[in-house]
């Protein structure tokens, strides 16, 4: 962890996020840590730490997500950013067979500095009709070995599935799992009259406002 | 038509793979035990359970914000009555709403689309009280309907309860003005009587913890 983040007193790991720039890194972290799904580009500079927990049926762990700039112009310390790394993900954009060809110069680069770390390949943007990068053709897991999962950030398919096989390969577990975190009881609140006006008056005004996905009507 | 579809045949061809494990074999760097799950929601009934998309409202951004896509359940407390909403994330399991269902609270249509719907709430998601505007959304026109209903229901019924509660507790305040009134009587007359009245308020007392506790009981367990 960063010197200025809490600790805490659950496991922890650092996790390292490396791949091509535009491939999806950022959006899939954020997509983990607030449920939303950014459609904007603004690349990462340097890098960027969140801490994401996960509740599994051997406690509570806490990934440290080193979400590294994909550009070159952007990549600030690079191979400084991946000392002490404990896990990684090296990630590609199917619908893009440059980032593809890229992993394994972003493979090297992470091996050279972690040796012996469970590492999964993914290829995102699965949901695009388009693909670049067919199933088939992804083979580069089979001869380095890293396990690799299609994953869509924006439909969440398979979406848990790095974080998972991660998690079992730290904890040496194959049955590891998620399991529900705890709902604990909501304190009670006392909204006055003039607060309860004014939610009503801005949610009158959000309620015009459309969904970011009215078109997309299928979902997990 | 959907078999001949290439890409579609690739999906299906990782799918059925995808458990394979073609990782290397690594040491794994912690022990871990396994531990009791508590779900936080052992003493409540389920009264509603739907599949469903929930948004946030993003002020600065003046947008809607998806917040996470599963199962949004209505939990109704087996003793104090209290009705909240949850929702989990599918896949991960983690909590995306977790909010009381307040008789000021109303759930509104969303414009130009009916299979959705919002509300404000004072929400505890993340274990600590945020103000919120949700949208949910439905696979269905009529689980919308089925929600907002419900939603409302619950609403309103926790207005009854509270005004429930308002006039036992009036009527409890009552009671002890009238053995206050007795015990004041009772002092002009002998000793007995006085420790009899002691005796009926200190009877009263359970009742009084109850109330407490449960004044008590929202806290966070932090």
């Amino acid at each position: 962890a960063l010197p200025n983040q809490q600790t805490v007193d659950y496991p922890s790991f650092k996790l390292v996020i490396v791949g091509d720039g535009g491939t999806g890194k950022t959006t899939f972290v954020k997509r983990h840590l607030t449920g939303e799904f950014e459609k904007k580009y603004e690349p990462t500079i340097g890098v960027e730490v969140h801490p994401l927990d996960f509740f599994t049926n051997c406690g509570k762990l806490r990934f440290y997500c080193w979400d590294t700039a994909g550009q070159e112009k952007f990549g600030g310390l690079r191979d400084g950013y991946y000392i002490h790394g404990q896990c990684a993900i090296i990630m590609f954009d199917v619908t893009a067979r440059l980032t593809y060809k890229n992993v394994p110069t972003w493979h090297r680069d992470l091996c050279r500095v972690c040796e012996n770390i469970p590492i999964v390949l993914c290829g995102n943007k699965v949901d695009v009709k388009n693909r670049q990068v067919k199933a088939k053709q992804v083979t580069f897991h089979r001869k380095k070995n890293l396990q690799y999962y299609e994953i869509s950030a924006k439909s969440n398919y398979n979406f848990e599935k790095p974080f998972l096989y991660l998690a079992r390969k730290l904890a040496g577990d194959a049955n590891l799992h998620f399991v529900e975190s705890p709902a604990l009881a909501p304190p009670e609140v006392h909204i006055d009259l003039a607060a309860q006006q004014q939610h009503e008056a801005e949610l009158a005004a959000a309620a015009s406002q459309p969904l970011p996905d009215d078109d997309d009507d299928t979902f997990e | 038509m959907a078999s001949t579809d290439p890409e579609h045949r690739d999906v299906e061809e990782t799918a059925a793979g995808e458990d394979e494990d073609t990782g290397a074999q690594v040491a794994p760097i912690v022990k871990l035990e396994e531990v009791a799950v508590t779900t936080g929601e052992e003493d409540e009934d389920t009264v509603l359970d739907l599949k469903s998309k929930l948004y946030r409202f993003d002020k600065d951004g003046n947008q809607w914000k998806e917040r996470g896509a599963g199962n949004v359940k209505l939990l109704k407390h087996k003793e104090t009555g209290k009705v909240r909403l949850v929702m989990r994330q599918s896949k991960t399991l983690k909590i995306c709403a977790n909010h009381l269902v307040l008789p000021t609270m109303s759930v509104q249509e969303h414009a130009g689309n009916d299979k959705s719907c919002v509300w404000h709430a004072t929400d505890f998601a993340d274990g600590e009280l945020k103000d919120e505007l949700f949208c949910i959304r439905f696979g269905s026109v009529e689980n919308c309907k089925i929600f907002m209903e419900m939603f409302q229901e619950v609403a309103e019924s926790q207005q009854k309860k509270e005004k429930n509660e308002d006039a036992s507790a009036a009527a409890g305040l009552l009671e002890k003005l009238n053995v206050e009134d007795k015990k004041a009587e009772d002092k002009d007359n002998e000793e007995v009587p006085v420790a009899a009245a002691k005796e009926k308020e200190s009877e009263s007392e359970p009742g009084k913890v109850d109330a407490e506790k449960k004044g008590e009981e929202p806290a966070p367990s932090t």
